[in-house]
């Protein structure tokens, strides 16, 4: 019996452990997952720069500075999407693969990311 | 119908809109700054009730999308415009260009109103094809180079891009109801 509850015991608190174990056990970042982070500002309705070369996990960040509202859309199957960008704030976008993209809200504003290797 | 004769339609448009308000119907008129302010506002509301219109009237997605466009677009230009003039104590002033650019956009609604379908479509976009020619000729051939507040020439040349964008992209759904 006495056993027993010493099992339960350390069960439990190895229960209670596990989250902080799980975090101490999570290897070090390696070096090769230090990404770049690229801005794209919205501005006299164009994205400027219109187009981008960056590598798998780079960031964007879609900066709208002009009056009226912007989104940033994957334009060939719509695969992602900023949603509504108000004026003066920011989307950040992690770079996955190269996408055309463009504002959804005003059709002929696009632009590109290519992913180099 | 070939560019040319495109462009001197719009033109002959433009000059219509803005250069008939005279009795000489030759000289381009004179703008005080609430007068710009003025034409602004007018130029942007019509616009706005342009693409009211569209949205009880069209089915068309591409029609739908672009009013909507024009609403919040136009809307945020108006709110940015009677920030201005309240910051500068300017009170915008009705003249004799803001009010035909009025009694023409009633004239349009009018218009649109009795239309519908393939038609209204059309009419529609057709209309702000026009209307954004007009306003961009007017907006870089007087309200910029008339303005005297640099605040107000500054927001006017701001908004110079968003009407050639609306243009552009009017252009695009034009042609696609071809
Ligand atoms: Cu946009």
């Amino acid at each position: 019996m006495i056993r027993l509850l010493a099992a339960a015991l350390l069960v439990l608190s190895s229960c209670s452990n596990s989250p902080e174990k799980a975090r101490q056990n999570e290897p070090a970042a390696p070096k090769d997952t230090a990404y770049a982070v690229f801005t794209v500002e919205i501005k006299g309705m164009k994205f400027v720069p219109d187009s981008i070369v960056a590598r798998k996990g780079d960031r964007v960040i879609f900066v709208n500075r002009d009056l009226v509202p912007h989104c940033v859309t994957e334009l060939d199957s719509k695969a992602w999407t900023s949603h509504i960008i108000p004026p003066g704030e920011d989307y950040m976008h992690v770079v996955d693969s190269s996408s055309n993209y463009y504002c959804a809200i005003h059709k002929v504003m696009k632009g590109k990311i290519r992913v180099k290797e | 119908m070939s560019k040319k004769i495109m462009s001197w339609a719009y033109c002959a448009m433009a000059a219509s809109l803005f250069l008939s308000t005279n009795a000489s119907a030759q000289s381009t008129p004179k703008l005080s700054d609430p007068e710009i302010a003025s034409v602004a506002v007018v130029a942007n509301q019509n616009d706005i009730g342009f693409a009211g219109i569209a949205q009880k009237h069209s089915k068309n997605a591409d029609i739908l999308n672009f009013a909507k466009t024009m609403a919040t677009d136009h809307k945020a230009v108006i709110d940015q415009a009677v920030a201005l003039v309240k910051r500068l104590g300017v009170t915008p002033k009705d003249n004799a260009v803001s009010k035909k650019m009025l009694a023409d956009a009633e004239k349009t609604n009018a218009s649109l109103r009795t239309k519908s379908g393939k038609a209204f479509d059309k009419a529609y976009i057709d209309n702000e094809v026009a209307y954004h020619k007009a306003v961009i000729s007017a907006v870089e051939g007087v309200l910029i180079p008339q303005a005297q507040n640099a605040e107000l020439k500054a927001l006017l040349e701001k908004v110079d891009p968003i009407l050639k964008t609306h243009l552009e992209h009017a252009e695009m759904v034009q042609s696609s109801l071809k």
